[in-house]
């Protein structure tokens, strides 16, 4: 009772009056401009970071390899190889990361190949590394750069079937750099070659062209793998199962 | 129905709509890089924007689940849920007619993915009802144990 009959101290009326004629305990406007600020830099800094994060990944070197017309343009295979007249363009979209692309490379990979080396086809691979995206790792964007270092010393082949014959026991786990070596040297890269291809390596000579073919492939609605477009057509592993199936669609296209 | 139940059904409404969107954005937070390829799989906005607006869609569900559980400024959480919510269908919608095969990317993943393992039609009614959630909320904001209410004795 004592209690209650104590006058309110100074600060308690004026609070009390607030909320009687503003209804209001704390200042609404104050508070909703601080979390209008915190979200907005939550979300400016968010996308800012994950920018950088995609730069920093990519690196700078903007040098394109020499089978390749242009950023975003595939790499020719068999640029090296005369083609039979007529003979069509296979387009193989790839992510090394992707098991389903090594399951391709064993069932098709050596048909692929022939077809290649024999002028039967113009061979174009499109590196994609939508993967890492999803898996949260660099591997395909590091494989792929590797890759084009090979294609510096004329192994682009050999090393790419090297790395689709030894996938990792888990997706996402990628390669051990000493293994990523290995399959440089047994891809046939010795000596001073070896050399220049361990620096395009470290330099990530090829990042940014590595993405710039995700890119344009995702621009193109091109986002699994592996897609393989037969003179201009998507082939339907459905449909072409198997190299004999294969070598007939190409045979085909061949007009 | 009287004003004690149609508090608590608001309380519930921010709790559904809250928890989703919390964890929606908390799954794809962390991975921005498969946002944006979510997002531009859905070959709506030009393909530059469709990366940032991926970058930036989990951290706003993020925002808008914390405020919608804490029941901070409820109406304009449920206002711009529920129109993020239209989008979100209408992009839906839009990707199913068209007859892409795409996973949403709505709890992380996303792309491109075989014809059989689209499903269109589930994911457009969970964010109809999502939306119910949010519509309530907009018209009615006032619900139990909000922040709305402890701290400027509104709804």
């Amino acid at each position: 009772m004592a209690q209650k009959s104590t006058p309110k101290s100074a600060r308690q009326a004026k609070i009390d009056a607030v909320r009687k004629d503003g209804g209001g305990g704390v200042n609404r406007i104050v508070v909703g401009a601080v979390v209008a600020v915190v979200a907005i830099i939550a979300v400016v800094g968010g996308v800012v970071v994950a920018e950088r994060n995609q730069q920093d990944r990519v690196g700078t070197s903007t040098t394109v390899p020499a089978g390749a017309s242009g950023m975003g343009q595939g790499f020719v295979a068999n640029a090296d190889v005369t083609l039979q007249p007529n003979a069509p363009t296979l387009e193989v979209y790839e992510d090394f990361q992707c098991p389903a692309c090594a399951l391709f490379e064993q069932v098709m990979g050596g048909t692929v190949a022939d077809l290649a080396k024999e002028g039967k086809i113009k061979l174009v691979y499109h590196l994609k590394t939508f993967l890492d995206a999803n898996l949260r790792t660099t591997h395909s964007l590091t494989m792929g750069n590797a890759a084009m270092c090979a294609a510096d010393a004329g192994k682009f082949q050999a090393f790419h079937d090297a790395v689709y014959a030894n996938m990792p026991a888990q997706e996402g786990q990628g390669w051990p750099t000493a293994q990523v070596r290995g399959f440089a040297e047994g891809a046939g890269i010795t000596g001073a070659a070896l050399d220049a291809w361990q620096t395009c390596v470290d330099e990530r000579k090829y990042g940014t062209y590595v993405e710039s073919t995700e890119e344009s492939s995702s621009k193109a609605g091109i986002n699994s793998t592996p897609t393989v477009v037969l003179d201009g057509q998507k082939l339907d592993f459905n449909a072409v199962p198997d190299p004999a199936a294969l070598k007939a669609a190409v045979e085909a296209a061949t007009k | 129905m009287s004003t004690r139940v149609a508090d608590g059904l608001g309380s519930i409404a921010r709790l559904v709509l809250g928890v989703v969107f919390l964890v929606a954005g908390g799954l794809k937070v962390t991975t921005p890089e498969a946002s944006a390829k979510a997002t531009q799989a859905y070959q709506v906005l030009p393909h530059d924007l469709a990366a940032y607006v991926g970058y930036a869609l989990p951290i706003v569900e993020v925002i808008l689940g914390l405020l919608l559980l804490l029941g901070l400024f409820t109406r304009v959480s449920a206002i711009v849920s529920s129109l993020l919510l239209v989008v979100f269908i209408a992009g839906i919608a839009q990707a199913w007619a068209r007859g892409l095969t795409i996973d949403c990317g709505c709890f992380g993943g996303g792309g491109t993915v075989a014809a059989d393992e689209t499903s269109y039609l589930p994911r457009i009614l969970e964010d109809v009802g999502m939306l119910a959630c949010g519509l309530w909320l907009s018209r009615r904001p006032s619900s139990h144990l909000s922040l709305d209410r402890a701290l400027f004795r509104a709804h």
